[in-house]
């Protein structure tokens, strides 16, 4: 008997106990389900944290300034130890860099007619457009002569423009910034919140002297001094050496050798990924508890054909008498497991793409479903059905044809 | 015993029940030739079943041989002895044991899946059968919509549709009325006049003198071996139903 005729046979079988087999398959229905509708969500999650991390401008660190403590004091808060200067060194003395951007922050009063704002307030210059992957969504960036001479000019994100301009056109009006008047040239492209939830369009680009010496109001330790360094590196792979090289430069031109210098390198994009591996593992876990209900589906099988080589113990008497080799009896159960299986991993394939789609459109969530995952859910699922299938079947190849000819 | 189709030689089989030892046959030798129509007889725990069984090729004997056209098919393992059965004994049962839910000729066809025959060349094959036995028009019936005689019919072309060298058929009429009782042995009447080679076992005597050759077993042993010319089944139809007739006349 060829295997196109068992599955037939198979099917005829199931069909005849259409509410019974339903039911049986419910498990692997349910545990199928499961496992992918986990796995999409885990993909999504990983997808919308690479968005993050291509958001955040790719493969960046940030140098932060630590305040220089001398005999125990503090040297006043004016103690940022990085320049621009220690800048334009990591840009030109690492190679795999590709652009190092200086910036000093500073926080304030954004007032415009009657409306007031307090957004971040940063001092940059022009490479923080890449280091941070911004764009303009209109108006310019900062001219050589704003830079030098601490223009009174600014670029707003998404969230100031639509707090004091609603839907008026912000370029050109001037508003007043710790009171300084600031005239607006530019308006940021916006990028949502970050994974912190933090919404990284409420800032206020301006020249980074502009800040220093008109919005902070604070005397530095040096006319050079910046709060932090965003610092792009070419490739990923790349990562692990710059950040040496970073350490080694800055320890050299900061001459310290302290365990503790006084500067602190991030990397953005590991805060990330530590975030989305703790997702994953979350992920993983329920994805554990899904497969448990696989296993109790595949119990559930196991006893569905226990009763059904009981029920059908003439027939399998009959077939045996008629020619039907052990290794054929065989064969029918299992190809009746793994049908009954194979169809509840289609099922719940099919349930997991509902649910991940009302997922996606009614609560938010990205979802992505490999195809991968899904071959393997249906292959996994046949899988359940031959080792849960297996006994059953061997037991009724081994029934004695006249006992069970004489079965009641 | 050279032209045999099958053939006992001194057959015991023993059962074990817990410290018991039942002898079921006590060495029974028997030769059925090509051609013969035998009924096999005797009373329940006689041991007849016993022998049917291994006739065929059902069970394994204890002691002793059992030769299929000269082949001993004593040794052999449940997948051999599986496609002995398959290739040259037909069996029928007395209820009749079709698959529900398949039609007649999907009954019909069961024994060649087993085969590597075409699946085209198995539905004629089966198709021809049951006109054979008189159902040519009932092929897509269910078991279910057959009638007692009718679904015997179609364990009869089940039992045809290899071309057995031997029909081994077990209380045949059993389940059935007197009138489609002596049509079935009409039927194998027939059958036995085409040549086919027929055992059937029964304890109404009535029906074994339908039978060309009667085996009267008794306490595991076979007491008599008799031939006897045969009642003509066609006839006793015929008779039965005249009987009947006048009978509601009456």
């Amino acid at each position: 008997m060829n295997s196109l005729m068992l599955l037939n046979v198979a099917w005829v079988a199931l069909r005849v106990n259409l509410l019974r087999s339903i039911l049986t398959m419910l498990g692997i229905i349910i545990g199928v389900a499961a496992v992918i509708i986990m796995l999409a969500l885990g993909s999504g999650a990983r997808y919308e944290v690479d968005q993050q991390i291509k958001n955040l401008g790719g493969n960046v660190f940030i140098v932060f300034s630590r305040m220089r403590f001398m005999g125990g004091a503090q040297q006043g808060g004016t103690g940022q130890s990085l320049t621009e200067m220690d800048a334009l060194a990591i840009e030109n003395q690492i190679p795999q860099v590709t652009v190092a951007a200086p910036m000093v922050q500073s926080s304030g009063q954004v007032i415009y007619g009657n409306l007031n704002w307090a957004p971040s307030i940063l001092g940059v210059d022009n490479k923080i457009y890449q280091a941070q992957s911004w764009s303009l969504a209109e108006g310019r960036t900062f001219t050589e002569t704003e830079l030098s001479s601490a223009g009174r000019v600014a670029v707003i994100g998404q969230t100031v423009k639509r707090e004091l301009f609603g839907a008026s056109d912000p370029l050109g009006q001037t508003v007043r910034i710790n009171k300084v008047p600031v005239t607006i040239i530019g308006v940021l492209n916006g990028k949502g919140q970050n994974t912190q939830g933090n919404d990284q369009d409420d800032i206020v680009f301006m020249p980074i002297d502009t800040v220093r010496k008109r919005i902070s109001g604070i005397t530095l330790s040096s006319p050079k001094a910046v709060r932090s360094i965003v610092v792009q590196v070419a490739s990923d792979r790349d990562m692990p050496l710059v950040e040496q090289e970073l350490d080694a430069l800055l320890r050299q031109r900061l001459r310290t050798t302290a365990n503790d210098p006084p500067f602190r390198i991030r990397n953005l994009s590991e805060m990330v990924e530590t975030r989305a591996q703790t997702m994953q593992i979350f992920n993983g876990l329920l994805a554990a508890v899904a497969s448990v209900s696989l296993l109790v589906g595949g119990i559930g099988i196991m006893n569905i054909m226990l009763v059904s080589v009981t029920e059908r113990t003439r027939e399998i008497g009959l077939r045996m008498a008629v020619g039907a080799r052990p290794a054929d009896i065989l064969r029918q159960f299992l190809i009746e497991a793994v049908l009954l299986c194979a169809l509840g991993g289609a099922l719940g394939l099919t349930l997991a793409l509902g649910t991940t789609w009302a997922v996606e459109h009614f609560l938010g969530y990205t979802a992505i479903i490999e195809p991968q995952v899904v071959l393997m859910s249906i292959g996994f699922s046949a899988l359940i059905g031959v080792f849960f299938g297996y006994y059953p079947a061997r037991k009724a190849s081994r029934l004695q044809p006249i006992e069970a000819l004489r079965y009641e | 015993m050279q032209n045999a189709v099958m053939a006992t030689l001194k057959v015991e089989k023993h059962y074990r029940m817990g410290e018991q030892v039942l002898k079921a046959l006590k060495g029974v030798s028997v030769s059925i030739g090509q051609g013969d129509f035998v009924a096999v007889m005797g009373p329940s725990g006689s041991g007849k079943s016993t022998f049917m069984n291994m006739l065929g090729c059902l069970d394994s004997p204890s002691s002793g041989q059992i030769l299929l056209k000269g082949t001993d098919v004593t040794r052999m393992s449940a997948a051999e002895l599986a496609t002995v059965r398959n290739r040259h004994i037909g069996f029928v049962f007395q209820q009749f044991n079709l698959l529900p839910r398949t039609t007649a000729l999907d009954n019909v066809m069961l024994p060649l899946l087993y085969t590597a025959m075409p699946r085209a060349q198995a539905r004629e094959r089966a198709q021809h059968c049951l006109e054979l036995v008189g159902l040519g028009k009932r092929l897509d019936h269910h078991p279910s919509q057959l009638s007692g005689g009718q679904q015997q019919r179609v364990a009869i072309a089940r039992a045809l549709v290899n071309e057995p060298d031997i029909i081994l058929a077990d209380e045949p009429t059993g389940a059935l009325d007197t009138e489609t009782g002596l049509e079935i042995m009409a039927l194998f009447q027939q059958l036995h006049q085409q040549g086919k080679t027929l055992v059937l076992v029964t304890h109404e005597p009535d029906i074994a003198a339908f039978a060309s050759r009667q085996l009267v077993f008794r306490d595991g042993l076979l007491l008599t071996d008799r031939q006897s010319s045969p009642l003509d089944a066609q006839q006793a139809l015929a008779d039965f139903r005249q009987h009947r007739l006048a009978e509601a006349l009456k």
